[in-house]
């Protein structure tokens, strides 16, 4: 039987997103979509796994398998996934505060096991889901929140530089107002055998109205993808939070689970034996 | 009015081959069906229904000319460009309105703003296409395809009378979403 050429919308769900008017995550929604349809798998052979945001809301608007899970906890799902089911090709989406607040531990974890699964990251400097908090990637002098009315005082987490110094072998910046650009990295994260990581600004147009202007200030990077990892981080600091595209390709391994895992359980026991 | 290659060059690329050209047309028209679509859909989450006919009804113009396009490519022989491989001058189709500028509570006058502003990137990038392209059949479709753009932009044009501008104060909300404001 001939294989049938699906497109972008077949990877849509029929239910429509409660995002609000003029969110960027539509667009990354739209780029997710156009990067299975080029990709080509079957809905059946794609799963997308999210946390807990507005921006997690993205697998009940895809066609494929998915798994709207705990807030935090969509790195360790997917990861679940993709090691019961190494045949799917698991995407995870969500936000910078269910990545790098609650999920920063798994963040750290996922990056540095590096199992074979595409991370879409989508960054608005803001918690959006529970009306407008700072978030880890907040600047520190954001102070258009009551809970931090003079700012949070707190430095910013950069997402790639801690994805490479924890060991993510694929890292790239996109923007949602440039969802084709985007489209071609998650395209490019997805045939990274191992874990990839895309930070895609995507402005939060309630809370962070000025987010608009993003559309300014994001440049294409003026380097191709590098395998060496000084010099990605020389990047990172060079080209700043606004520049997008493949920073790092590493040479790394996907996380192959070694041994068949079938060790008694009275064998571990005497591990633990006092 | 005719464009200087250089304005053209504002509003479009140089495409030479009319399969390439009738790629663009058509992902032009498709998109821009899916982004009035988009927005009808959401507006029609959040309760404006006022302006979910309007979107629908340029959605479906949009895919009206995109069947026109595409009895055209019909003839040719059109490549599947990847999404990226497009070449707009801007990140998007020049008839994918910006999805930023949407708003719960816009109404008919913006929408009819928002398609007049696509109808006439859509123009502007034939009529460039047709300046830029070195190809005579190219030339004489982009042509074509800008007039009709310009018919559009005409009754675009007709129909905004039928909306007066809202006040000033037309996103004013007394139970906003955004709590900090
Ligand atoms: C265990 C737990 N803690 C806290 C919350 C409340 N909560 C829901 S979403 C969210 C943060 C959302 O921010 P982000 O992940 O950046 O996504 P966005 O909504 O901005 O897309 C929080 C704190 C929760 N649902 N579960
Ligand atoms: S609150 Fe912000 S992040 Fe959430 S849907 Fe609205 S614009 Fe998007």
């Amino acid at each position: 039987m001939e294989a049938v050429q699906l497109t972008a919308k077949d990877y849509k769900s029929a239910v429509k997103p409660i995002w609000c008017p003029g969110c960027g995550d539509y667009s990354v929604l739209a780029a997710i979509t156009n990067a299975l349809a080029e990709h080509g798998r079957p809905l059946h052979d794609v799963a997308v796994i999210s946390g807990i945001g507005c921006s997690s809301r993205i697998p009940a608007y895809t066609s494929v398998y998915g798994f709207h899970g705990v807030h935090g906890r969509s790195l360790a799902l997917a990861s679940g996934v993709k090691l019961a089911r190494p045949d799917l090709t698991v995407l995870v989406a969500g936000g910078d505060g269910d990545g790098l607040s609650i999920g920063g531990n798994h963040f750290l974890h996922a990056c540095r096991r590096n199992v074979d699964m595409t991370y879409v990251i989508m960054d608005n400097q803001v918690y959006g889901m529970t009306k407008g908090q700072a978030s880890p990637t907040t600047d520190a002098d954001w102070t258009q929140s009551k809970l931090t009315p003079e700012g949070t005082g707190v430095n910013p987490v950069q997402p790639l530089t801690l994805a490479l110094a924890a060991g993510a072998q694929f890292i790239a910046r996109g923007f949602s107002g440039n969802p084709r650009g985007l489209a071609k990295l998650i395209y490019e994260g997805i045939n990274h055998p191992g874990f990839s990581i895309i930070q895609v600004m995507s402005p939060c147009i309630t809370y962070r109205p000025e987010q608009r202007d993003w559309k300014s200030m994001m440049k294409d990077s003026a380097y191709e993808a590098t395998d060496n990892l000084a010099e990605a981080n020389r990047r990172l600091l060079e080209e700043g939070d606004f520049s997008t595209g493949v920073i790092y390709k590493g040479p790394k391994p996907a996380f192959n689970p070694i041994g068949s895992g079938n060790t008694p359980i009275a064998e571990i026991e005497k591990e633990f034996a006092l | 009015m005719s464009m200087t290659p250089e304005e053209a060059q504002n509003h479009a690329p140089k495409l030479d081959d009319v399969g390439e050209f009738l790629a663009h047309s058509l992902a032009l028209e498709n998109e821009a069906a899916e982004r009035y679509d988009e927005l009808a859909d959401s507006m029609e989450v959040h309760n404006n229904h006022d302006v979910v006919a309007l979107f629908r009804k340029l959605a479906e113009f949009s895919r009206m000319h995109a069947q026109e396009v595409k009895e055209i490519a019909a003839k040719y022989e059109v490549p599947h460009l990847k999404p990226w491989e497009f070449q707009w001058v801007d990140p998007e189709g020049p008839e994918s309105g910006a999805i930023e500028n949407s708003h719960y509570k816009m109404t008919n006058w913006h929408v009819l703003q928002l398609a007049l502003h696509n109808e006439e990137r859509g123009q502007k990038f034939y009529a460039g296409c047709a300046v830029l392209s070195d190809n005579a059949d190219v030339k004489k479709l982009a042509q074509e395809f800008a007039e009709e753009e310009s018919e559009h932009v005409d009754t675009l044009k007709e129909w905004i009378p039928r909306y007066p501008k809202p006040k000033e104060n037309w996103d004013e909300d007394m139970d906003p979403p955004a709590v900090n404001e």
